[in-house]
C-alpha cells in the first residue's frame, strides 16, 4: 500500500517523533535489561545478561535508562501544564465518556449489529487507553524504582514492606506493560495498519479517514485548534507549577543524596 | 593409628647407619650387578644365554648401581632372590613376599585394612612395591621417594580414578606450592590401615571426617562439632547433615577464598535447604533458598556465578548472615538477638542503616494473607491484573479481526 505524497495528511509534529523515539529506546532498554533480573535463574535470562557484559553493566543500564524515562515524565508534565494551561490547546489524548460509546459501537460493528463503525476524533479510543496505561505505568515504574533503588534511606520514612511490595509491583508493572505494548499497540500500528505516522509524521488517508474521520473533516474545513496567546495569570500559574514539580524532584534528590543506590560491586583488577 | 609411622624414623636411622657401614655394595651383589648394572650388559648376557627378550622386559631386569645404595643397602640381592646363586636363574626368582620378613606389622596392618586380598587370605591385593618401588626404593622424605608427599597421589592414582585432587587445593598445594605438609592421599585415609568409608572406624567414615580434617583445621573443626551441623552428627550419629567434604569435597576441595567458593556458596546450602522432603524431617522450610534468590542479593550471586564466575562478590550470602562452621539453629538465639547480629551485619555493607531497614527484609517467609500481607496481595493484584489485563485485549483483537475478515476491504 503505496501512497503517493498528496495522500499523505500530517499527523505529528517532530515533538511527537522525538518523544516516541526517547520513549521506544527506553522501554526496550529497559525490558531489555530488566526482564532478566526478575528471572535470574532463567537460562535465557543469563544469556543476555552476558551478551550485555554481566549484571554490573546490566543495572547501571537499566538505572540510565529508568532516569531518562523518569525526566521525559516529569518534562510531560511541565510541557502539558503550559500547553494546556498556558496555550489552551484541547486536552485530546484524555480519556472521555465518549471513548467508551466509540468503544461499545466498534464492538457491535464487528460483531454486525450496527451499520457504521464509531467516528473518532484525534486520538482513538485504542490511542487513548495506550496513553493512560503509558502514563500510569511509567509513574508506577518511575516510583517503584525510586524506591528499590535508594533502600536504605526510605527505610526511614516508609516501613520496609513497602520496600519489598515496590520490589513485587515493580516486576509486575513490567511484565503487564511489556505484554500490553507486545498485544494493544503491536495490533493497532503493526497489524490493524502498517502505521508509521510517528516516524514520518505523516499517515495515509485512507487510514485516516478509517481511525479519525472527525479530525480529517475538521483539517479538510482548515478548522484547526489554535493556541491562545499566554495570559499574565496563567504564566504565573504554569511557573509556580513548575517550580512545585522541579523543586519537588530536586528536593527528592536532595534528600536521597547522601544514600548511595546501592553497595557498589567489586571490580577485577585489571577489567576497569 | 599413628603407631607405624611414628617408629618409621627409628628404621631410617638404622637403615642409615648399616648403609654408612657396609658401603660400598656386598661382594656378592657385584656379581648380579655385573649382568644386571645396565642396560647394555644385561641385553649383552641375555644375547650369550640365547635369550629373546622384549625391550621392556629387559629395561625391568636393570638395576643400577646407584638404586642398590637405599635404605636396604644392607640386604642383598639374594636375600630376596634365594635361587638367583642358579645361573642361568631358574623361574620364581621371587617366592612369596620377601618384604615381610622384616616388615611384619605393615602386613597385619594391611591384612585389616581395605586392600587386603578380598579371598581372605593373608595375600595382599596389591604386593608392597606396588607401591613403595623395589630396587629404587628411597627414606620417604627423599623427594624422590615413590610415596614423598609429592609422589604418593600418582602411586594412588593409578587404581583410584580420584584424579579432582591434583587440582584441588591440597594437591595444588602439594604438586604446585611445594607444600609437603598439604593433604595428600594417606594424610586422610592412612597408610597401611586404610579403612573404606563405610567402615564404622574409618578415618574417613561420616562422623570421623571432622577430626580427620581437624589433625590439621584443628580451631574450624571445633568451631563445626559445636554448630547445628556438626553437634548432630557427632553427638547423634544424623547422617542428614553436612560435613567438611559435603560442602568443600573431598578430593577437588576448592579453595574457600576465591569467589568462585564464594558464589556458588547458595547452592551449596540449597542443595539440603532447597530440598523438601529433608527440611520438612526438621520443620525447615524450603523457602528460605527461594526467598534468597528472589532477593537483591541472591539475584546479584546467582547472575555472577552464571556469567562471571570468578568475579569477587561482597553481596550477602547464606554464610555472611548464618555463618558457616558454627552455623546456629535460628530457633535457639532468639528473635532480638537476631536482629542485633542482623543489623551489625547489614551495616557491614550499607553505611546509614538503622533498625527499621531490618523490615525491608522478610526473614525468608514466603509473603502471605498473614504474614507480608502487602506484598502478598501486591503479587496477587499483579497475578491478576496480568492475565485479566492481556486477555481482555485479545478477545477484543480477536473480535476486531474476525470483523475485518468479514467486510470486503
Amino acid at each position: 500500500m503505496t501512497h503517493r505524497q498528496a495522500d499523505m495528511v500530517r499527523r505529528f509534529t517532530a515533538r511527537h517523533v522525538v518523544n516516541h523515539w526517547i520513549m521506544l529506546v527506553c522501554f526496550v532498554g529497559l525490558v531489555l535489561t530488566g526482564v532478566p533480573q526478575k528471572f535470574p535463574a532463567q537460562e535465557w535470562a543469563k544469556g543476555l545478561i552476558l551478551l550485555f557484559g554481566g549484571v554490573v553493566r546490566v543495572r547501571f543500564m537499566h538505572h540510565l535508562l529508568g532516569t531518562v524515562m523518569a525526566l521525559q515524565l516529569v518534562w510531560h508534565v511541565v510541557e502539558s501544564v503550559w500547553r494546556h494551561l498556558v496555550r489552551r490547546l484541547p486536552m485530546s489524548m484524555i480519556p472521555r465518556v465518549a471513548d467508551v460509546q466509540h468503544f461499545l459501537q466498534q464492538v457491535r460493528f464487528n460483531v454486525g449489529f450496527v451499520e457504521a463503525p464509531p467516528a473518532m476524533d484525534r486520538y482513538t479510543f485504542a490511542e487513548k487507553l495506550e496513553y493512560l496505561a503509558l502514563v500510569w505505568g511509567t509513574a508506577v515504574m518511575v516510583a517503584t524504582g525510586l524506591l528499590l533503588l535508594y533502600p536504605v534511606r526510605w527505610s526511614l520514612l516508609v516501613p520496609g514492606e513497602v520496600i519489598l511490595a515496590a520490589k513485587a509491583a515493580h516486576g509486575g508493572e513490567a511484565i503487564l506493560a511489556f505484554l500490553s505494548i507486545l498485544t494493544w499497540h503491536v495490533y493497532f500500528v503493526h497489524i490493524r495498519h502498517w502505521n508509521t505516522a510517528i516516524f514520518t509524521g505523516r499517515l495515509g488517508e485512507e487510514a485516516y479517514a478509517e481511525e479519525h474521520s472527525l479530525e480529517l473533516a475538521r483539517i479538510r474545513r482548515g478548522d484547526m485548534p489554535l493556541s491562545a496567546r499566554p495570559a499574565a495569570g496563567r504564566v504565573i500559574g504554569f511557573a509556580l507549577i513548575t517550580l512545585a514539580v522541579v523543586g519537588g524532584v530536586l528536593a527528592l534528590m536532595w534528600w536521597l543524596r547522601w544514600s548511595p543506590a546501592a553497595v557498589a560491586a567489586v571490580t577485577i583488577a585489571g577489567r576497569g | 593409628m599413628d603407631s607405624p609411622r611414628r617408629e618409621r624414623p627409628t628404621y631410617i636411622l638404622a637403615a642409615a647407619l648399616l648403609t654408612m657401614l657396609v658401603r660400598p655394595v656386598l661382594a656378592d651383589d657385584k656379581a648380579c650387578l655385573e649382568c644386571h648394572g645396565s642396560r647394555q650388559r644385561i641385553a649383552d648376557a641375555a644375547e650369550a644365554m640365547e635369550l629373546k627378550l622384549a625391550p621392556e622386559r629387559l629395561a625391568k631386569l636393570v638395576v643400577p648401581e646407584s638404586e642398590a645404595m637405599t635404605p636396604h643397602a644392607g640386604i642383598g640381592c639374594l636375600d630376596c632372590h634365594p635361587k638367583a646363586a642358579d645361573v642361568p636363574h631358574p623361574a620364581g626368582m621371587l617366592v612369596g613376599n620377601p618384604c615381610v620378613t622384616c616388615h611384619d606389622d605393615e602386613l597385619r596392618q594391611l591384612n585389616r585394612s581395605a586392600h587386603r586380598d578380598p579371598g581372605g587370605d593373608a595375600n595382599l591385593r596389591a604386593q608392597c612395591w606396588a607401591c613403595h618401588g623395589a630396587h629404587d626404593l628411597l627414606p620417604l622424605r627423599d623427594p624422590r621417594s615413590a610415596l614423598s608427599p609429592v609422589n604418593v597421589a600418582s602411586r594412588c592414582l593409578a587404581c583410584h580414578s580420584k584424579q579432582e585432587y591434583l587440582g584441588g587445593v591440597h594437591g595444588q598445594g602439594v604438586q604446585l606450592a611445594g607444600l609437603d605438609f598439604a593433604a595428600t592421599c594417606v594424610s586422610c585415609h592412612g597408610g597401611h590401615d586404610i579403612l573404606a568409608p563405610s567402615v564404622a572406624s574409618s578415618r574417613v567414615a561420616r562422623r570421623n571426617i571432622s577430626f580427620t580434617c581437624g589433625k590439621c583445621h584443628g580451631r574450624v573443626a571445633e568451631q563445626y562439632r559445636r554448630s547445628v551441623h556438626g553437634a548432630a552428627l557427632t553427638d547423634h550419629d544424623n547422617p542428614d547433615v553436612p560435613t567438611c567434604v559435603d560442602c568443600h569435597r573431598a578430593h577437588g576441595t576448592v579453595d574457600p577464598f576465591l569467589p568462585r567458593f564464594r558464589l556458588a556458596s547458595p547452592e551449596i546450602c540449597g542443595r539440603c535447604h532447597g530440598d523438601a522432603a529433608l527440611m520438612q524431617r526438621y520443620g525447615l522450610s524450603t523457602g528460605v533458598f527461594t526467598t534468597y534468590v528472589a532477593d537483591f542479593h541472591g539475584t546479584t550471586a546467582e547472575l555472577f556465578r552464571a556469567t562471571s564466575p570468578d568475579q569477587p562478590l561482597n553481596q550477602a550470602v547464606c554464610y555472611d548472615c548464618h555463618g558457616y562452621h558454627d552455623v546456629e539453629s535460628v530457633k535457639a538465639v532468639g528473635q532480638a538477638e537476631i536482629n542485633r547480629r542482623l543489623l551489625a551485619r547489614c551495616q557491614g555493607c550499607h553505611a546509614g542503616a538503622k533498625f527499621p531497614f531490618l523490615s525491608a527484609w522478610t526473614y525468608h517467609y514466603v509473603p502471605s494473607p498473614t504474614k507480608y500481607r502487602l506484598i502478598y496481595y501486591v503479587r496477587l493484584f499483579y497475578r491478576l491484573a496480568i492475565p485479566g489485563t492481556i486477555g481482555f485485549f485479545l478477545l477484543y483483537i480477536a473480535v476486531d479481526v474476525w470483523g475485518r475478515r468479514r467486510r470486503p476491504q
